[in-house]
């Protein structure tokens, strides 16, 4: 049981990551600083807990404050750039983060031992959870709070008219422009709030993980970052949810009876799964087709109610 | 700063310098790819690697000098180059660029991947050529395998070069990175030239995987994700599409990189060419030979 509790936690955190990366692709920019954010939360809020002895809520939010505010400062001078520039400028400043924590050394002799991050050995005395008396269950309740909010509002936001303004940007930048929006806002406006819900997660898996390090941050999980909701598809929401659980759930632990050959897999599925849907597994068709269905079940159900009357 | 430092940085500079010649292959590479079809190839720096290691498994088999390591590590890469258009971006729609950015990293995976599989995750051993030669100039000491590295990267770049400007295949990409419109209207197959393209950087990036394999004397799936993105750190230093760029700007991050390393460190040697790179997208974002204007 409490493997699939773990396995719910890894899909909470990674969904909020693939959100994040979600809210920036909306605007037709490829963003691999999503990592580099998610690190600054995970260690912001780790030290806030750790060295202040904040309670992890005000810290986390914290975490996701400084994020956004980093992915703010960051949006100007990178959204001058496009295309492959901004994909490059992006993963430079991503690594830039993780090579900053790699040399970071910030340690304070508490009692007999000292606590906080020490570059590359890492940050290991975050105990917030077992400290207070989390349980396994609490834990996922309290990461798929978050998740739960933030797919909420970032739902409610696709259908009004900030919704409309993202995908306008996103789907040809000179006809948004041309009817009156301000671009570089839009593009900034994103990249913040991508900050910020990264920076939440990175503040969550900061203290679940109980151990994080430079390493954990790499291109690699860059790359999942954008990977999660191009799989899914940018049409809703919950495509980034449907590709976190296909990926964590299915392709890394549903296939482990495969061993070796599992990891082999990993790579070809997701080249099977771009060839045969490009614009993701819930695109803009299923979500359609969904809509039909759901007419088709109500038309019947009306008829009946009148036939009654 | 006394006289040795100065002789020690500048050798340090000179060591980088020449292993920036596969920096440039590399940012060649994506620079092509990226003139002629507008798209990222993430797997590029994987394939290059792959094709290191199938040149050795050849080698292991067939009884051949060292030297044709290189010619077989450019050939496997041409394979690999070819299989990967076919299978990340002939049947997904050109108008569609997340799709084929995904289908690359899927590619990067799987190559790491094979190759970890195969090799049991141990890094191999991969031979040098003239190691054994060292050339004294004055107080600095030039190592022979690194000038033999040097001097074939400018030799397939000067190839590559004569292969773009000389024949009508070099016509014909050139053609479609312009103007594909108007090259589909003058008769030129756009999906021929891009497969081709991509054997062609596939061909230039096994060289340059077999030359990173002969510098530093082994080989792991570990390198393709830095050498990736020092690859597009390269590109975009040098200008998208402009492969002079990317030369100079190959052998430039090189030198920086020993530089940095000589002065900071290797753990903070990385950061420094973000830095740099950062320089670079504020004061001059077309790189160092801006193309006229119009580019994405």
């Amino acid at each position: 049981m409490d493997f699939y509790l773990g396995l719910a936690q890894i899909v909470g955190v990674h969904t909020l990551l693939g959100l994040s990366a979600y809210c920036v692709l909306l605007t037709g920019q490829v963003s691999l600083a999503q990592a580099g954010f998610f690190a600054i939360g995970a260690y912001v809020a780790a030290m806030l807990t750790v060295l202040a002895g904040w309670h992890i809520a005000p810290a986390i939010a914290a975490a996701s404050f400084v994020a956004g505010a980093i992915a703010c400062a960051i949006g100007f001078p990178a959204l001058r750039v496009k295309g492959l520039m901004l994909v490059v400028a992006t993963l430079a400043f991503g690594e830039a983060v993780r090579l900053f924590f790699f040399n970071f050394d910030y340690q304070v002799a508490r009692g007999e031992v000292k606590i906080g991050p020490a570059g590359g050995e890492g940050f290991r005395q975050i105990r917030f959870f077992p400290e207070h008396g989390w349980s396994t269950l609490d834990v996922l309740m309290f990461i798929w709070l978050f998740v739960a909010l933030v797919m909420a509002a970032l739902w409610w936001m696709d259908r009004s008219r900030a919704g409309a303004v993202l995908r306008a940007v996103g789907e040809d930048e000179v006809a948004a422009q041309s009817a009156g929006i301000n671009v570089t806002a839009v593009k900034v406006a994103a990249m913040t709030v991508g900050g910020f819900i990264a920076g939440l997660g990175g503040g969550i898996f900061a203290h679940y993980t109980a151990h994080i390090e430079h390493a954990q941050f790499g291109v690699a999980l860059a790359t999942f970052a954008i990977a999660y909701p191009i799989l899914g598809g940018l049409s809703s929401v919950f495509g980034t949810l449907i590709a976190v659980i296909f990926v964590q759930g299915f392709l890394i632990e549903g296939l482990r009876f495969l061993g070796d050959w599992r990891n082999l897999l990993f790579g070809a599925l997701i080249l099977l799964a771009m060839n045969v849907r490009p614009r993701g597994l819930i695109d803009a068709a299923t979500i359609a087709a969904v809509k039909r269905m759901r007419i088709r079940n109500r038309e019947p159900g009306n008829a009946r109610t009148q036939g009654a009357e | 700063m006394s006289y040795l430092d100065v002789i020690d940085t500048l050798q340090s500079i000179a060591d980088g310098v020449l292993f920036g010649a596969t920096y440039s292959l590399l940012g060649i590479g994506f620079t092509l790819v990226f003139g002629v079809m507008h798209k990222i190839n993430l797997s590029y720096a994987a394939a290059s690697i792959g094709a290191a290691y199938a040149s050795l498994i050849v080698l292991s088999v067939v009884k051949a000098p060292a030297i044709f390591i290189f010619l077989l590590a450019g050939l496997a890469g041409g394979i690999i180059g070819g299989v990967i258009y076919v299978v990340c971006f002939r049947f997904i729609p050109q108008a569609n660029p997340l799709a084929t950015l995904m289908s690359t990293v899927g590619a990067l995976l799987l190559i790491d991947e094979i190759i970890v599989h195969a090799t049991v995750g141990i890094p191999v051993p991969y031979p040098a050529l003239f190691s054994d030669v060292i050339v004294n100039a004055g107080p600095f000491t030039l190592r022979g395998d690194l000038m033999f590295m040097f001097a074939l990267g400018c030799l397939s770049m000067l190839l590559l070069l004569g292969l773009l400007y000389r024949t009508k295949l070099g016509l014909a990409t050139r053609a479609v990175s312009q103007q594909p419109a108007a090259a589909q209207l003058c008769g030129i197959s756009i999906p021929r030239v891009n497969g081709l393209t991509f054997v062609i950087t596939g061909v230039v990036g096994g060289i340059a995987g077999a030359m990173i394999g002969a510098a530093i004397g082994v080989l792991s799936p570990l390198l393709s994700l830095p050498l990736t993105t020092k690859g597009l750190i390269v590109t975009v230093i040098g200008g998208l599409g402009s492969i002079p760029g990317a030369i100079i700007a190959g052998l430039l991050v090189g030198g920086f990189e020993n530089l940095f390393q000589y002065f900071r460190g290797v753990t903070e040697r990385d950061l420094y060419l973000m830095l740099l790179l950062f320089a670079f997208l504020v004061f001059r974002p077309g790189g160092i030979f801006s193309p006229a204007a119009g580019r994405d």
